[in-house]
């Protein structure tokens, strides 16, 4: 059995904790901002514990994976934990987000926390792997917690007018 | 919801019941309606215009940004070679100003941003095969005869396969065809696959005049093409003039449902009155044409056309800011977007405010969600839209945008009195099959409209024209 990698990245974002939590829960909008998921092929919508949503993800260079996950543990508006199957050679994949409100500025900001564990598969050669695979994975981690942000930004208050 | 229901057009109308006689009822107070009004009445007809809307302008239509600034949320640009628009225009006292173009273009491609100059993106891959597609386009329409496409030479065989099939064929990858799809998307407000090849061909031709034959670069250019000028006022204001100089002639409000017609006159039914005419102009989109009740029926294969001729999906999504503060980046606030992005093309649509064309007043970005986009975000949430699109406007002019002044949107799919937009596209076997029909004057009923045009088909020159040669056949008509 290998052991277990972990790889988490934190970020302050300058959009209520509220808003985070809301976006982070819709299972079929992942395409639009975690970084590597080209399209999400299956999903029941608002997070629910012991349901499951699929996407496409991209792996290296041109080639993709489907993968399934599964809602394991919600603590809204807090944390959430997900397991993943389909990212062989890793295993035994665990995805969590930590939301923390905290002030940003004058105003109500995010420190999100988004950890990965997984055990790399294929012994010694897999750990190498996965040592050179941490950097990527950390900026794409950054990446889509930037883009989760842009998008809450992007979609202005509930009463912004949609229509001039 | 926008509003271009501004001052000048409107004038009302009581119900009546017993049927009003005039020389001439033109139904869609459109450019193409109201060209044929203007033009029938200085030859001293009397005519009435019916307009199922509150408004004229039919696919033009002003959006007010307050201070006497207003920006477009329908058709907008003219340029070279449309000069029946440019005429009308100036005809009309309605000035033009250059779309800002200045500074480098973006093309985004898989998430990533790239500067370019001119009209066509930087792509290494995509580009000597779009290259030499475009020339072989342009030499194919030239080929293709204006007046009667179906006549062609090949025309069954392009009439056989759609735009798509042929640009495979032509091109190594997908990026020629994505390239070409980038532009379709506004232009049709769908993809290649979707518009026969003969079709693309002669729609192709159209985009010039009798002395200059069509281009597609022309079709596809900013400066030197037909995205290179605007309206002072907004293109509405083409329409709306017109209204005032029909001077109580148009009746908005009053959506025509049924045409009947003998030997010696037409009658106009609508559930705000009958009018008796010596002839009728229908100038509505195809579809909606082929909706209204007929008597006797309009010819099946004329009909047939008509349902055939349906538009293409186009919405435009607008951000407003305080100033068009891209323009200091250096940057022109224009992007194209190859597949899979949310907009396919982006423009910077601010008002020309002090008349420079520097702004001065508020920025305007607008995005074209159209076909493949419009079909990914239409069903979304508003605010999940408007959200896609304020991102898309980003990767372009940097995270700025993502915090507009105010954001609307005008979805020409949803307008009852339109259907789409912005134009229609034939399938495969359309042209070939029902072609010569499209213009064809019904007993005492002539068409008119964008899509009843050669040159610039499905453009507001288009309209101008076709408007102006139906009041020329009328006028020539004996009886
Ligand atoms: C988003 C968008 C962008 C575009 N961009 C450009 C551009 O940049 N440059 C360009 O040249 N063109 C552009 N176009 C196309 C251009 O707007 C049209 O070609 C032109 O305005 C069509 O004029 P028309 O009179 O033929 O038809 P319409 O404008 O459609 O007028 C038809 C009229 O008939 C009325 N009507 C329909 N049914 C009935 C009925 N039963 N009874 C009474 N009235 C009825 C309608 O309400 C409408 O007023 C664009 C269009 C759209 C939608």
């Amino acid at each position: 059995m290998s052991e277990v990698s972990e790889v988490s990245e934190t970020a302050v974002l300058a959009v209520p904790a509220e808003r985070v939590w809301e976006v982070l829960s819709a299972t079929g909008r992942y395409a639009e901002w975690v970084a590597g998921v080209l399209e999400v092929t299956d999903h029941h919508g608002e997070a629910t514990v012991g349901r499951t949503y699929s996407e496409r993800n991209r792996t290296v260079g041109p080639l993709t994976t489907r993968s399934t996950w599964t809602v394991r543990e919600l603590d809204p508006p807090r944390r959430r934990v997900d397991t993943g199957t389909g990212f062989a050679p890793m295993h035994d994949m665990t995805n969590v987000f930590d939301v923390e409100p905290v002030p940003v500025g004058d105003g109500l900001g995010t420190r999100l926390t988004y950890t990965v564990r997984y055990r790399p598969g294929l012994g010694p050669i897999g750990r190498l792997i996965d040592r050179l695979q941490q950097p990527g994975l950390r900026r794409s981690f950054q990446t889509s917690m930037r883009a989760l942000e842009d998008l809450i930004i992007a979609e202005g208050d509930e009463h912004e007018g949609h229509n001039g | 919801m926008t509003s271009g229901a501004t001052a000048g057009a409107a004038v009302g109308g009581t119900p009546v019941s017993v049927p009003r006689r005039v020389d001439v009822a033109v139904i869609g107070a459109g450019l193409a309606g109201l060209t044929a009004a203007d033009a029938l009445t200085a030859a001293g007809r009397d005519v009435i215009v019916l307009e199922a809307r509150d408004r004229v302008g039919g696919r033009l239509l002003n959006h007010d940004l307050g201070d006497g600034q207003v920006v477009e949320a329908g058709g907008q640009f003219v340029g070279p070679t449309q000069n029946q628009v440019l005429g009308l225009a100036a005809d009309l006292g309605v000035a033009t100003f250059p779309a800002y173009a200045r500074g480098a273009s973006v093309y985004v491609h898989r998430g990533r941003a790239r500067r370019f100059g001119g009209d066509i993106p930087p792509d290494p891959l995509a580009l000597p095969g779009l290259g030499l597609a475009m020339a072989r386009m342009n030499q194919l329409a030239r080929t293709v005869p204006i007046d009667a496409p179906w006549t062609a030479r090949h025309a069954r065989r392009w009439d056989a396969m759609t735009f798509a099939t042929w640009l495979r064929r032509v091109t190594a990858g997908t990026g020629g065809l994505e390239l070409v799809d980038v532009f379709l998307g506004s232009a049709y407000g769908g993809t290649a696959a979707e518009a026969s090849l003969l079709f693309s061909l002669h729609y192709i031709a159209g985009m010039g005049d009798e002395r200059n034959p069509g281009t597609i670069d022309r079709g596809i250019a900013g400066a030197g093409g037909a995205q290179e000028l605007r309206f002072h006022g907004g293109s509405q204001l083409l329409a709306l003039r017109l209204a005032e100089r029909l001077d109580g002639r148009v009746q908005l409000g009053t959506p025509v449902r049924g045409i009947e017609q003998g030997d010696r006159s037409v009658t106009v039914r609508s559930e705000r009155g009958t009018w008796t005419a010596r002839h009728a102009v229908v100038a509505t989109p195809p579809v909606l044409a082929s909706r209204l009740a007929w008597s006797p029926r309009l010819p099946p294969q004329q009909d047939a056309l008509f349902q055939r001729l349906s538009f293409g999906a186009l919405a435009k999504c607008e951000a407003v800011y305080d100033e068009p503060f891209w323009r200091a980046d250096g940057l022109s606030g224009q992007g194209v977007f190859r597949a899979g992005s949310t907009v396919c093309s982006m423009f910077d649509n601010s008002p020309p405010g002090d008349g420079s064309g520097d702004g001065g007043g508020p920025g305007v970005l607008m995005g074209f969600l159209g076909g493949p986009q419009w079909r990914a975000w239409a069903h979304r949430p508003a605010r999940e839209r408007r959200g896609a699109v304020l991102r898309a406007f980003a990767q372009v002019v940097g995270r700025r945008a993502l915090r507009p002044r105010s954001y609307f949107e005008q979805d020409w799919t949803a307008e009852p009195w339109t259907l789409g937009g912005p134009t229609a596209i034939a399938a495969p076997g359309v042209l070939t099959a029902f072609g010569p029909w499209r213009d064809r004057p019904f007993g005492r009923v002539h068409f008119a409209g964008a899509e009843h045009a050669d040159y610039w088909n499905g453009y507001m020159d288009g309209a101008v024209r076709s408007g102006r040669d139906t009041a020329q056949a009328i006028l020539a008509a004996t009886d």
